[in-house]
């Protein structure tokens, strides 16, 4: 018998009884002897073993506290139990009326979203057609600006004019006025937005530069991690080391932004 | 041209004197930090949960008495330390009250006297935490400031940015995590220990429980384990870039009941002590592994 059958035989008979070939090559054979050793110890310390072994409750508690502190989950507020028994059952009785119901209510507001846009849009675009209740539109509509004044023209036209002209005309989308926020350069490497931490109640200044350098360093690992990989992508190790920088960056952005001093 | 040059003299003297005294009666004039001590009363086994977001020390220490006491030191009317107390919980926070732009001008300080049995949660921005004598779990977080834990056993969770920790004679189970913080861990007992850091250097040189997991992982830094030749435990040691430095050859022979006969190269090693019975990884990305047999 080799140590490779004493093994097949370990891993499909388990210890005891070991047929007398794995036996008399147990005899002779030390490696053998330290492997048989080794099973024979996890065996016990398994047997010691708990059958199932619940995490402390402890640690769910904070986990959920965790979550709902960093905004992953929303804390539920508890309903009475014979309330949710009551309610249960009158969910059940009128649930395809509620369903019918809330179907309706959708159609009828996409119809009446549908008529105010195709009017209003009439409105913008045909300034010369007649209008509900015989109320003449606006000299231009489309270049008046809502709080223009016009002569017989109710407030209600022109704003839904002025609103239609908002959405039908993407160039006119003030998207020069959404700005990136302060950290998004973060994600990207160097903390531009951060170099000069503002005076703010939050993290110390010692604090803050430590969060700062330690991005700088991860920075620095991540792109060292992915230099390596580009010419040794079989690297599981490096890749690991690289995932894990990815994580450590993610936290030391969040405790950057929880420091209080990334938003001025 | 003597007579101007003593008069020059005199004025220096005069100036400087005049400096000195204002400096010192500023001084004598500045505000003293204040200084409360406040005690808790307990039952069991109490929780302390301090939060302090001010740079500042935090020092637990541990006493017969069923009470926890808390003397805190801070900057005057820079500083707002509220305690509360909920049951055997004691919940303990300080916050700056003003902006500060200069390294230490918001301060806090913190001794805690706890019974022996007690559950810490503490968390400072630069100064040191330093615990000892005190058993149960703690959690003890540090942006900049070290941790110095002696003689305390528990589940011990530290985290840190920039900090350092040292753990001496410690029991229990460990984990660390830090960017760029090293870890010592001297003479201690821990069942399972899990350090990571990203520069920092992490060295272990305590006792190998029987099936305990140690596991230290450091991306640039150094790893370094010692043990001694009584020892029964199984090293598996891997490097991306590194090297592994095994000082402690004769003493390690090649894994004789696993998948890893044939792995020893310049950067990766598996080697058996005794039975093999605890399990040690020692992984780093560029940093050295240094595997060292103790005198």
């Amino acid at each position: 018998m080799q140590c490779k059958d004493f093994a097949a035989v370990l891993e499909q008979e388990g210890l005891d009884p070991l047929p007398l070939a794995a036996r008399s090559h147990l005899a002779g054979c030390s490696a053998c002897q330290n492997l048989f050793a080794d099973f024979s110890v996890m065996v016990s310390s398994a047997r010691k073993l708990p059958a199932e072994v619940d995490p402390p409750e402890r640690l769910w508690v904070s986990l959920r506290a965790q979550m709902a502190a960093e905004g992953l989950i929303k804390p539920s507020a508890p309903a009475p139990a014979e309330e949710a028994a009551w309610w249960q059952g009158l969910s059940t009785l009128f649930r395809p009326r509620v369903l019918v119901s809330a179907g309706l209510g959708l159609a009828l507001a996409v119809a009446a979203f549908l008529t105010i846009h195709k009017t209003s849009t009439y409105v913008a675009s045909n300034s010369s057609a007649p209008q509900v209740g015989h109320v003449p539109p606006p000299a231009e509509p489309a270049t008046t600006p809502p709080s223009a004044p016009t002569a017989v023209a109710p407030a209600p036209v022109p704003q839904v004019t002025a609103h239609v002209k908002s959405r039908s005309n993407p160039a006119a989308a003030p998207s020069r006025n959404f700005k990136p926020a302060p950290t998004a350069d973060l994600y990207e490497g160097t903390p531009a937005g951060l170099q000069d931490p503002p005076n703010v109640v939050g993290t110390s200044v010692e604090a803050y530069a430590s969060l700062r350098e330690n991005l700088r360093v991860i920075n620095e690992v991540i792109a060292e991690c992915q230099k390596h990989l580009k010419k040794h992508p079989n690297d599981a190790l490096a890749r690991e080391y690289l995932a894990s920088a990815y994580q450590q960056k993610a936290q030391l952005v969040a405790a950057i932004l929880d420091s209080g001093r990334s938003e001025q | 041209m003597i007579p101007h040059l003593e008069i020059n003299d005199r004025t220096v003297l005069s100036a400087v004197g005049t400096a000195i005294l204002f400096c010192v009666a500023a001084s004598a004039m500045a505000a003293p930090p204040d200084h409360k001590e406040q005690h808790f009363a307990v039952k069991g086994r109490p929780t302390v949960v301090l939060q302090n977001i001010v740079d500042g020390r935090i020092e637990v220490k541990c006493s017969k008495n069923q009470e926890v006491v808390v003397v805190s030191t801070s900057s005057p009317e820079k500083v707002a330390i509220d305690l509360e107390q909920v049951g055997d919980r004691i919940d303990i926070s300080a916050t700056g009250l003003l902006n500060s732009a200069q390294p230490h001008e918001v301060e806090a300080d913190f001794i805690l006297t706890v019974p022996e049995e007690t559950e810490l949660q503490l968390k400072t921005q630069t100064g040191l935490i330093y615990v000892e004598q005190v058993n149960g779990d703690m959690q003890l977080e540090s942006v900049a400031g070290d941790v110095n834990l002696k003689e305390v056993s528990g589940y011990i969770i530290v985290k840190t940015t920039g900090g350092s920790l040292k753990c001496t004679q410690c029991a229990g189970k460990l984990d660390f995590a830090s960017i760029g913080g090293s870890a010592q861990v001297l003479q201690s007992s821990l069942m399972r220990i899990n350090l990571m850091t990203t520069t920092g250097n992490l060295l272990y040189d305590g006792e190998f429980v029987r099936t305990g997991i140690y596991t230290m992982k450091s991306t640039k830094g150094s790893v370094e384990v010692r043990f001694s030749p009584t020892d029964s435990l199984d090293v598996d040691a891997r490097s991306s870039t590194g090297t592994v430095d095994n000082q402690a050859a004769d003493f390690l022979r090649p894994d004789a009941h696993g998948p890893h006969h044939s792995r020893s190269r310049g950067n990766s090693f598996f080697g058996t002590v005794g039975q093999g019975l605890a399990k040690v990884e020692l992984s780093s990305y560029s940093g050295t592994i240094r595997i060292l047999k103790r005198p």
